[in-house]
């Protein structure tokens, strides 16, 4: 929060202005003339001075003037509505002046109380296509994720979305509703986070003072996403006595408030999701079967991204872009770094990449735009399943070979002469066979 | 002070001056509109703030029917 001193002659102005500033998070004086600015400069300090450039009884350059024999010079942004003076007030912008020229809007005060520039907001423009607004990857196994996504975007199917943990799941909801373009809003809940008490009440609402702490009326999130989408994250661990509830609601369209007496319509496409297999789930009976049938009337599962390898420069280079416009820094990524990123397996997919890259993005020199990578990126919580695994039957060989391949480049960070060497194989076999599963996963 | 390097005449530039500063009022109380809608406050502030542009607009319209009173004096002169 800054301290502001808006000294204007047009008293709507700065009565208006004043209230905006305020809302921006700053505290705010007003002063209507030269001789009030001075007033508060006498007994105030401020951070930063908006000031125009005409006033009744002076120009602003006496009060900069003023202000320079001060032993803490506030920043200075000069307004003017006057044409004849632009030229002028560019002439004396620095460091700790700039200017403005009326009509102002919002942003304009935003930025100069930022202390940004508007150069330095708009963020370099990115080349990484984001495919409905927040999936990146080009590979064939995305290529068929985003066929499925549009696909399904055009009816008002249900959905269940499956895949490891940290492979996305949110993400892709988010795309299903973009591609969907209905009117309602995306209302996320995570069934497992809810305790057995309280699950019935976030998802079909109360009446006040139909419970003890029913101090109001809570409207469900069946009811929050009207007309639009309800993504229920991990399904399985929904109380299996909760769910048929929730069949009831799925089947006949219409929801009763815990406590209520009348039923009310809801009309919301529910993407549900689980990080189990649909194996599992009909194994473990965590899901009754019905309510599976109800909620995956069109089942999607997301690759994870150890079979998708050759997005990971894509991702890697769309998380930093994204660090860089959020810092105000370059970093850039170096072909070397992005194939160490390739050569691991990333257990705990997208979400520990971007975790590793968050990282060694606070680790890197702010000074220059080079990105220092760690040595390991295992995490403890990541269970490597593949190296855990060993050989069993029915793995064909490629795949054995390449899960070889791919521990062993992990092993060595990623140095393919060092990895050759240890394979018993020339670093020529090595690149052919990289680049032959990279071209297999490109489609 | 530099010389201004602007060509309209000093009476021209006041002209313009007047019709920025309606200008500035609208565009403000614009954003106060937003800001009320975008936040849900009162729909009270947002009523007199869209009331204060439609006097602006007619503060606009009187500066630059000054303007152009100007413009046209200057042609005949």
């Amino acid at each position: 929060m800054s301290q502001i001193l808006l000294v204007d002659d047009d008293k709507e102005f700065t009565d208006v202005a004043s209230n905006i500033i305020e809302f921006l998070g700053h505290d705010v004086e007003v002063a209507n003339c030269l001789e009030e600015a001075y007033n508060c400069i006498e007994f105030q300090r401020f951070d930063h001075i908006l000031l125009d450039f005409m006033l009744p009884d002076g120009s602003a350059l006496h009060l900069i003037d003023k202000l320079n024999t001060h032993d803490k010079v506030p920043f200075v942004t000069l307004i003017t509505g006057h044409p004849s003076v632009k030229s002028i007030i560019a002439g004396m912008c620095g460091p700790t002046v700039n200017y403005l020229v009326k009509p102002l809007q919002r942003e304009d005060l935003e930025q100069v109380l930022s202390g940004k520039s508007k150069a330095r907001k708009k963020a370099k423009s990115s080349a990484i296509t984001k495919h409905f607004d927040c999936l990146v990857g080009e590979s064939a196994a995305m290529q068929e994720l985003y066929q499925m996504i549009e696909r399904v975007g055009k009816t008002n199917a249900n959905v269940m979305l499956m895949g490891e943990s940290g492979v996305g799941k949110e993400v892709v909801a988010h795309a299903i509703h973009t591609a969907s373009n209905v009117e309602g809003p995306l209302v996320a809940t995570n069934c497992g986070a809810l305790s057995r008490e309280l699950i019935g009440s976030e998802l079909f609402g109360h009446e006040k003072g139909s419970f003890t702490g029913a101090v109001g009326r809570k409207i469900g999130v069946f009811e929050q996403a009207q007309n639009g989408t309800l993504f229920l994250d991990e399904i399985t661990e929904m109380p299996l006595e909760m769910q048929p509830n929730l069949l009831r609601v799925l089947e006949s369209k219409r929801v009763t408030r815990v406590g209520a007496v009348k039923d009310t319509s809801v009309d919301c496409r529910v993407i549900s999701a689980t990080n189990r297999t649909v194996e599992e789930i009909a194994q473990s009976k965590v899901l009754r079967e019905d309510i599976y049938f109800r909620l995956a009337v069109f089942p999607i599962t997301i690759p994870p991204l150890r079979e998708r390898l050759a997005d990971i420069p894509l991702l890697a280079t769309a998380f930093i872009e994204q660090l860089n416009a959020e810092n105000e820094t370059n970093f850039e990524w170096q072909n070397a770094q992005l194939d160490q990123l390739k050569a691991y397996g990333w257990p705990g997919n997208i979400r520990e990449l971007r975790h590793a890259i968050h990282r060694a993005f606070i680790m890197s020199d702010p000074t220059s735009n080079k990105i220092t990578l760690p040595k390991n990126f295992e995490s403890p919580f990541a269970k490597n399943q593949m190296t855990s695994n060993q050989v069993t039957a029915g793995q064909t060989i490629d795949d054995v070979e390449k899960e070889l391949i791919r521990v062993t480049l992990e092993k060595v960070e990623g140095n393919k002469t060092l990895a050759a060497e240890m394979l018993g194989i020339s670093t020529k076999t090595l690149y052919n066979r990289l680049n032959a599963w990279e071209n297999q996963a490109q489609g | 002070m530099q010389p201004t390097q602007d060509v309209q005449s000093p009476t021209t530039n006041s002209l313009i001056h007047d019709v920025r500063n309606p200008l500035n009022r609208i565009s403000m109380q614009a954003e106060m509109v937003k800001l009320v809608l975008e936040n849900d406050m009162p729909r009270e502030k947002a009523i007199a703030a869209l009331d204060k542009i439609l006097v602006a607009c007619q503060d606009s319209s009187a500066a630059l029917q000054k303007l152009a009173e100007h413009a046209r004096t200057d042609e005949t002169s």
